[in-house]
């Protein structure tokens, strides 16, 4: 049977780990290359990378320092942050990244998303949906504010078959007070490719919240790994009390 | 020496960190010297079949490949693309001729409820024992899967339906998982099929 995986995911400024809130306040939570270790070493079924900076200060990831953390994983890596060609895209899978996380690009120009899938295949092109609530509408978090709405960023995102949506609550993330269910609910109605959730996670009971809505995609978060006690490891067995499928 | 086939169809990187990491030298080239003259060869990729079969031929790898794999029986092991590329023929995107080792297809999975792809960790079988355990979780992504019309080796994966997880015939060796992804079952896995055919 397929498992629910459970996702750490490492954010970077260029520097050093941040954790935000909402986005915003990034707080310096360490070093990239040893988190990758600890999270390798504590059987994580997959692991998410990304530089949140590299496209706000147009620049391009650092290679070095991700093929260090990439070298660390012997499970599956997603690299995010800064992704504009194909050669970028190259250049990762090179250094031996699974799978891209692409955000900015796609709400600029959809054929490259489409470009991307024709080459590298599906499987490897995964799309962040950062969505921000105002008022009771969801839209697409972009710093140049443009107002996408959630439902016509779905509705182009599936026409291009990538292979998987990275799913943030911007109002959540960081929170550490539960997902945004509804959030949620609402996008995995709107897709067929699988839909991992981050944004909100801060105890036990949030992952099993996400559970019992019988949801069996994957499960990401950052903060509940950063600054509780728990691990992915206490994660997985609380969601086996409950029946899910989890590789322990 | 074992050689990983570089024809630009991505993930060699983690190939050959898992090999060294289980004490193997290893090599990655497209060098048809280099080839002929390795102890093993693994085909890797992930992308599309088309693609897969285009940079094979366009750089020259078929007829050394058939040579080594077929003819010399060289231990020979393909992940997920590269176990598909061995079959007869592919449908990703259109129809493509294969390398046409093993007698079989490749075509789209075509499920009624579950996400495509079939993206995670998942237990594979043989011989309808469905042990569930860390040792037995592979990594697996792909919207693809083998038929098979001979009869070879095989383990499944359930995935609304079985589908084959991996393959053996002679000295030939694939998985439609990715060992290289799979954590301590991966390496032992690799370990194993290395030293099996040292």
């Amino acid at each position: 049977m397929l498992k629910v995986r459970i996702i750490p995911v490492l954010t970077f400024n260029g520097i050093s780990l941040v954790k935000t809130k909402q986005f915003s306040n990034p707080r310096i939570v360490g070093n990239p290359i040893q988190a990758a270790k600890v999270y390798n070493s504590r059987n994580v079924d997959e692991l998410v990378f990304v530089d949140i900076n590299a496209t706000k200060q147009n620049r391009k990831i650092n290679l070095p320092v991700v093929k260090k953390v990439i070298d660390e994983c012997f499970m599956p890596v997603t690299i995010g942050g800064g992704i504009k060609t194909l050669d970028d895209i190259n250049n990762l899978l090179r250094i031996g990244a699974d799978k891209v996380l692409i955000k900015t690009m796609a709400l600029n120009n959809l054929n490259f998303i489409v470009e991307a899938v024709k080459y590298f295949g599906s499987q490897c092109i995964s799309i962040a949906v950062d969505v921000i609530k105002h008022e009771s509408a969801r839209y697409i978090f972009d710093r140049n504010d443009n107002k996408i709405l959630l439902e016509q960023f779905m509705n182009d995102i599936n026409k291009c078959e990538v292979g998987e949506i990275i799913l943030t609550s911007v109002n959540e993330d960081g929170m550490m007070q539960g997902y945004d269910l509804e959030l949620i609910n609402t996008v995995v109605n709107m897709t067929k490719v699988p839909v991992v959730s981050l944004g909100g996670a801060g105890k036990l009971s949030h992952f099993e919240e996400l559970a019992a809505r019988g949801y069996d995609g994957a499960y990401a978060a950052a903060s509940i790994y950063h600054f509780t006690q728990y691990t992915p490891r206490e994660v997985k067995l609380i969601l086996k009390n409950s029946n899910i499928p989890v590789r322990l | 020496m074992i050689v990983i086939i570089d024809y630009g169809m991505g993930n060699i990187a983690s190939v050959e960190k898992s090999i060294k990491n289980i004490g193997r030298d290893v090599i990655i080239s497209n060098d048809i010297n280099i080839i002929s003259n390795a102890s093993s060869i693994i085909l890797p990729g992930v992308g599309s079949f088309k693609q897969g079969m285009e940079n094979l031929i366009q750089r020259n790898l078929i007829n050394v490949l058939t040579e080594e794999v077929i003819k010399k029986k060289k231990p020979f092991l393909g992940i997920c693309l590269g176990m598909q590329l061995i079959m007869d023929k592919g449908y990703e995107p259109v129809e493509t001729d294969g390398l046409g080792w093993i007698k079989g297809e490749v075509i789209p999975i075509e499920n009624q409820k579950l996400p495509l792809p079939h993206l995670g960790w998942n237990n594979i079988y043989s011989n309808g024992v469905k042990e569930d355990n860390i040792d037995n979780n592979f990594f697996f992504i792909h919207s693809y899967h083998v038929t098979l019309n001979e009869s070879v080796e095989t383990t499944f994966v359930d995935y609304e339906f079985p589908i084959v997880a991996s393959l053996k015939k002679d000295n030939i060796f694939a998985t439609q998982f990715h060992p290289e992804k799979s954590q301590n079952a991966g390496l032992d896995l690799l370990n194993n099929f290395f030293t099996s055919h040292a």
